[in-house]
């Protein structure tokens, strides 16, 4: 039996004539990555703010750990980690002062735990935050969301400005944290990002969720490009009947297609040949909802 | 180990708070050590020729005294004046100048519910009014004998100073309401300076017009020295009338910051 940790029913939120969210029904479970993906202004941050009850929705309701935000604040908070999408502190202070200090407004966080995750992303802690690059503050921002190993961790763009072996790091921390049966909830505007770190996708466009589906699902009902060498000339006849196969082309020893759905049709036709080499490309995320939604999540929707 | 918000907001504020500390101390002492030439009578009575609309334009009619004088120049002026200054400065920053910096989020991500993050913070300024003045208290203490005026008792300086305090509190305070209800810097800093402004010219312009002497009682400059602590200590009434104001400030602030959107 599965919990669900955040549900959203007909969450809107206008701001004077922009309606932010046109009634989000989102339902994130307990010990997943949630990915939150749409286009910039398409309401992640304003969803994950009233979560957080630093808005209130204008109709609607939220419930995050059983809790309501807007009456159970404090208790809930208590249990979460959060990582604003932009990051900004007093800079005057040193990054180790600024932990410390937010581990007390937690109710204590082992000093020990601290060292332990700024040496793992390499973060100098006696370092002045204004002397830090961005990348190095960013990292501030992810040791104070995940150092009291918080239930539910919510990530507003947790990766911008993280280099790839961080972002690795990153997707590291993520699966200890919900191999412990925690759960992540990561909002992006990056497909790529997503499809690294994410059990689930919700994509969210104008103020409404879309679709919620699986990576692997996506994956799964989606489009392939296949490409096999043979030792030697065939002919497409055998090939133009497989199941899934289309827009086939043959030329000589050289065939290429398109696959929908299970390749293991294909696979066992062509088994009947000598495969010098075969591959097939997925498609990333991006293209997947390209297809499906005509319009690639990084477009900018206009206001 | 700072734990709290309280503590947190007066280490943040250390250089800001001991700058300001100096300022006060080393501007009021210097007034203060004036008085020695004021205490010539051939000062007094220059200043006997002066029209008395000017002198009590600026609140100079009974400079003769060392009372008088510390009242109408240094607490009166210089350093109730450098008190609303830094008390407007600190009351647009508490919430507003945070918010609008964007560092308010995370604090109230944490645990840690509006209506405490106020309140400490609040707490946390009227603190820093009290020990700047309790210092500075201190310091008038101690140059009152090379200055000449230990004939003023310590009690009614320290009398002073609560008042000086109350008034600070009152600027600060509605300052941190309008910043607080608003999250917009600048409406807070507007609504602070102008109180300030009207208060000013309530103690001193406005009641030398023609049926206008009433407006006099409703200046904070009044409800600061009117009284004079210096010669009579502590007035229960105007202290009330500043602190009372206060927490009303401060109520309907904190009510309002609760139940708004924070700007992202």
């Amino acid at each position: 039996m599965t919990e669900t940790v955040i549900v959203t029913q007909g969450l809107t939120k206008a701001y004077g004539h922009t309606q932010a969210l046109r009634g989000l029904d989102l339902e994130v479970r307990q010990g997943e990555v949630f990915g939150f993906l749409g286009p910039n202004g398409s309401g992640k941050t304003t969803t994950i703010r009233i979560l957080l009850d630093l808005i209130r929705a204008s109709s609607g309701t939220a419930t995050v750990l059983g809790l309501d935000p807007r009456h159970d604040g404090v208790a809930l908070r208590r249990r979460l980690g959060y990582l604003e999408g932009d990051f900004v502190v007093d800079g005057r202070q040193t990054a180790g002062e600024l932990l410390r200090y937010l581990g007390h407004l937690r109710g204590g966080v082992p000093p020990a735990r601290i060292t332990e995750l700024s040496e793992r992303l390499g973060l100098e802690l006696d370092r002045k935050i204004k002397t830090l690059s961005k990348g190095n503050r960013q990292k501030v921002g992810l040791i104070q969301a995940f150092m009291h190993e918080p239930e539910l961790l919510i990530l507003d763009e947790p990766t911008s400005g993280l280099d790839p072996f961080l972002q690795q790091e990153f997707t590291a921390m993520t699966r200890e944290v919900t191999a412990e049966g925690r759960t992540v909830f990561m909002s992006s505007h990056v497909m790529s990002e997503v499809q690294k770190t994410s059990d689930r996708v919700g994509i969210l466009r104008d103020g409404v969720l879309t679709s919620v589906d699986t990576v692997e699902s996506l994956r799964a009902s989606t489009t392939r490009r296949v490409e096999v060498h043979f030792d030697r000339e065939v002919g497409p006849e055998a090939f133009a009947d497989v199941p899934g196969v289309s827009e086939l082309s043959v030329s000589g020893a050289l065939l290429r297609c398109r696959l929908d759905g299970p390749a293991d049709a294909l696979l066992k036709v062509l088994a009947a040949h000598t495969v010098v080499s075969l591959t097939s490309v997925e498609p990333d995320l991006e293209e997947l909802f390209m297809d499906r939604y005509g319009q690639g999540p990084d477009a900018e929707v206009s206001a | 180990m700072i734990r709290t918000v309280f503590a947190k907001w007066l280490w943040d504020s250390r250089r800001f708070l001991l700058g300001w500390t100096a300022a006060i101390v080393f501007v009021g002492c210097g007034y203060a050590a004036f008085w020695q030439t004021f205490e010539d009578p051939e000062v007094a009575e220059l200043l006997e020729n002066y029209p008395q609309a000017i002198l009590e334009a600026l609140n100079y009619t009974d400079i003769t005294t060392a009372e008088g004088y510390l009242s109408a120049t240094v607490y009166g002026l210089v350093v109730a004046v450098l008190m609303i200054v830094f008390s407007i400065s600190v009351g647009t920053r508490i919430v507003a100048g945070e918010e609008e910096a964007g560092v308010l989020d995370l604090t109230l991500s944490h645990p840690v519910s509006r209506l405490s993050l106020a309140l400490q913070r609040v707490a946390a300024y009227v603190t820093a009014v009290l020990a700047m003045l309790a210092v500075f208290w201190v310091a008038m203490v101690a140059i009152s004998g090379p200055a000449s005026f230990d004939s003023i008792p310590v009690g009614r300086l320290a009398a002073m100073h609560l008042h000086l305090a109350a008034f600070a509190v009152l600027f600060g305070t509605l300052t941190y309401a309008v910043g607080a209800a608003t999250g917009r810097r600048a409406f807070a800093l507007a609504t602070g300076s102008g109180f300030a402004v009207l208060a000013y010219a309530m103690s001193g312009l406005i009641p030398q017009m023609e049926g206008m002497e009433w407006v006099r009682d409703w200046s904070p400059f009044t409800w600061l020295n009117g009284s004079e602590p210096l010669v009579h200590g502590l007035d229960g009434g105007h202290l009330a009338i500043m602190l009372t104001l206060s927490l009303v400030f401060v109520a309907v602030g904190t009510v309002a910051f609760q139940r708004r959107d924070l700007a992202v």
